[in-house]
């Protein structure tokens, strides 16, 4: 198993955001973690990725225990956090943003081909990589999110609602886009809302609801699930 | 491309401009250079790489005002040991940035804890403090009298100091500027931006601005030895509060988002009450006049006003093309 949460428990001051909650993501496959709003999604990802301290349980990762390592570090492993919203450094170029992704990585050589690809693969964002990020639509910030996702190096990424405020158009882009990334071998967990993209790219499921997992499995059973529409619309 | 040639254009004008600058500066002495107007200059050099220095560190997102306080540390303790050690110069200089740089990084530590306005008034006390520290060694760094006769680097004469110092701003300026366009550069820039985005992605945010302050520190008390060794006296009132309010004032109004902000703020700001020695009951109110012109009407800066002037003269050419476009478009159904 590339990623294995086992009985996690987060709380945010004396208030309980995550309670016991167990997911894995098998290596090669794109998972989706749905819920309402406050269902604890981005807490989920964000303890993920040592942004924020668990209670009690862990976090596996290429079987090493990542919680309480510094988020730095799990980064360098190659589990790389895509936030939500599209926080980009909107004053540096579009080149400099996705160089910043590779950051921790010393290989230039790989690099350069990485930077290559998501120019290949993006080449709206070649068209505009001496522009700076925060002046692009919210498709191309998008666009260069991923792409500095990408330039990590990542063995799983972590999408954090990627479809938030885009127009219907760019988000029907998402899929091929994610469809791309899980082909160049890397996993990916989706966090989504926008149940047609969840479902129409990934393989397995998890259904947050105040914090607890309700439902997981074959995405096959979350297109008839009752629970689902609960999820998505709250009780 | 079109505008990557002009861009390229541009580049290697400015170079040969900086080149000719640079060459001017090194020719004067030899153009009979007053001795009082060459002491000025060396000053000016000095400021210079204390501004930039406090502007790299204004790369990575943090503002200090206690800036002067890095270059007391270094002044001094090279002062001190060639004064009463009597090692040479040439020793001790080396002796007193290492010591700043490792007090530096001892002190990001903590300081590097707070972000933004808090680090700001961490940096104010601990000028405060190395002043404090100044008064209960008096018996080496002479308190409030401060410490006379250094040792110095070159006789009497000031042409060598004038090519040291110019050496030496001219070296510190292209590393820093090396520096600022690396791949450091560019992380400090992303912590600045935003310190939570900077860490999702794997910066270590803490660490990178503790390393900004270290090598702010460097520069900073590179400039504090050349001090000391060139007015050969140190006091109190040589790196008080006033001084790193002055350097933060050079900064900001050359322009704190251009390389040669700093640059143009402390020439400026320092030359001109010297071209106005005649007048000089009334530089403070011309020093005010500027500071308010800059603050109002340049908001890049005095190094942005070749940009902005360049605007208003491409501004109406624009405007009357723009114009005759619409037109087009208002004929075409």
């Amino acid at each position: 198993m590339l990623l294995r949460v086992s009985n996690l428990t987060v709380h945010y001051g004396k208030a309980v955001a995550l309670e016991n909650v167990s997911m894995e993501v098998a290596e090669g496959s794109v998972v989706t973690l749905v819920g309402a709003n406050g269902a604890g999604k981005t807490t989920l990802l964000r303890a993920m990725s040592g942004l924020i301290p668990a209670t009690s349980g862990g976090i596996w990762f290429r079987d090493r225990k990542i919680n309480g390592l510094q988020a730095p570090k799990i980064v360098e492993m190659g589990l790389v956090h895509i936030p939500q919203g599209r926080r980009l450094f909107p004053y540096l170029t579009v080149m400099s943003n996705l160089q910043l992704g590779a950051s921790l990585r010393n290989d230039k050589v790989a690099v350069k081909q990485d930077l290559d690809n998501v120019f290949q693969h993006f080449p709206r964002l070649y068209e505009r990589r001496n522009q700076k990020a925060g002046t692009l639509s919210g498709g191309e910030q998008q666009m260069v999110a991923i792409g500095r996702g990408l330039m990590a190096a990542p063995k799983l990424l972590l999408m954090d609602e990627p479809s938030l405020g885009l127009a219907p158009l760019m988000v029907a882009e998402l899929v091929p886009v994610i469809k791309y990334i899980n082909e160049r071998g890397i996993s990916v967990l989706l966090v989504e809302q926008n149940v047609s993209l969840a479902l129409g790219v990934a393989s397995q499921g998890y259904a947050l609801q105040v914090g607890r997992i309700v439902l997981e499995g074959d995405i096959e059973k979350f297109k008839t699930s009752e629970v689902v529409k609960t999820a998505y619309l709250g009780r | 491309m079109h505008t990557e040639s002009l861009k390229r254009q541009r580049r290697n004008i400015t170079i040969a401009a900086i080149c000719v600058v640079v060459g001017l500066l090194f020719a004067l002495p030899q153009l009979g250079l007053s001795v009082y107007f060459m002491h000025t200059l060396i000053g000016v050099f000095i400021w210079i790489i204390v501004a930039n220095s406090l502007r790299l560190l204004g790369l990575s997102g943090q503002g200090s005002i206690g800036h002067a306080a890095f270059m007391a540390i270094g002044a001094y303790t090279s002062a001190i040991l060639a004064k009463f050690l009597g090692w040479s110069p040439w020793i001790t200089m080396p002796i007193g940035v290492l010591v700043t740089v490792v007090v530096g990084f001892l002190v990001a530590v903590p300081f590097t804890r707070v972000r933004g306005i808090y680090f700001t008034m961490v940096s104010l006390f601990f000028g405060i403090g190395v002043l404090a520290v100044n008064q209960v060694f008096n018996k080496w760094t002479g308190g409030y009298s401060g410490i006379i006769s250094i040792p110095r680097l070159f006789a009497y004469i000031k042409t060598p100091y004038y090519y040291f110092c110019l050496a030496l701003m001219v070296i510190c300026l292209l590393i820093m500027y090396r520096l600022e366009h690396s791949r450091i550069g560019l992380t400090w820039k992303a912590v600045a931006q935003s310190y939570s985005v900077a860490s999702s992605i794997g910066i270590n945010e803490a660490w990178q601005r503790i390393l900004c302050l270290g090598v702010s520190c460097f520069f900073a008390a590179i400039a504090g030895v050349a001090y000391a060794h060139y007015y050969v006296i140190l006091t109190q009132e040589t790196f008080s509060f006033n001084t790193s309010i002055n350097v933060f004032v050079y900064m900001t109004v050359g322009g704190a988002g251009l390389f040669a902000g700093p640059i143009a703020g402390t020439a400026v700001l320092l030359i001109i009450p010297e071209l106005l020695r005649d007048l000089r009951e009334y530089v403070p109110f011309i020093y005010a006049a500027i500071l308010l012109i800059v603050l109002f009407l340049m908001p890049q800066g005095l190094a942005g006003l070749p940009a902005q002037l360049w605007q208003l003269i491409k501004r109406p050419a624009r405007a009357k093309r723009m114009a005759s476009e619409k037109e087009v478009g208002e004929r075409a159904p």
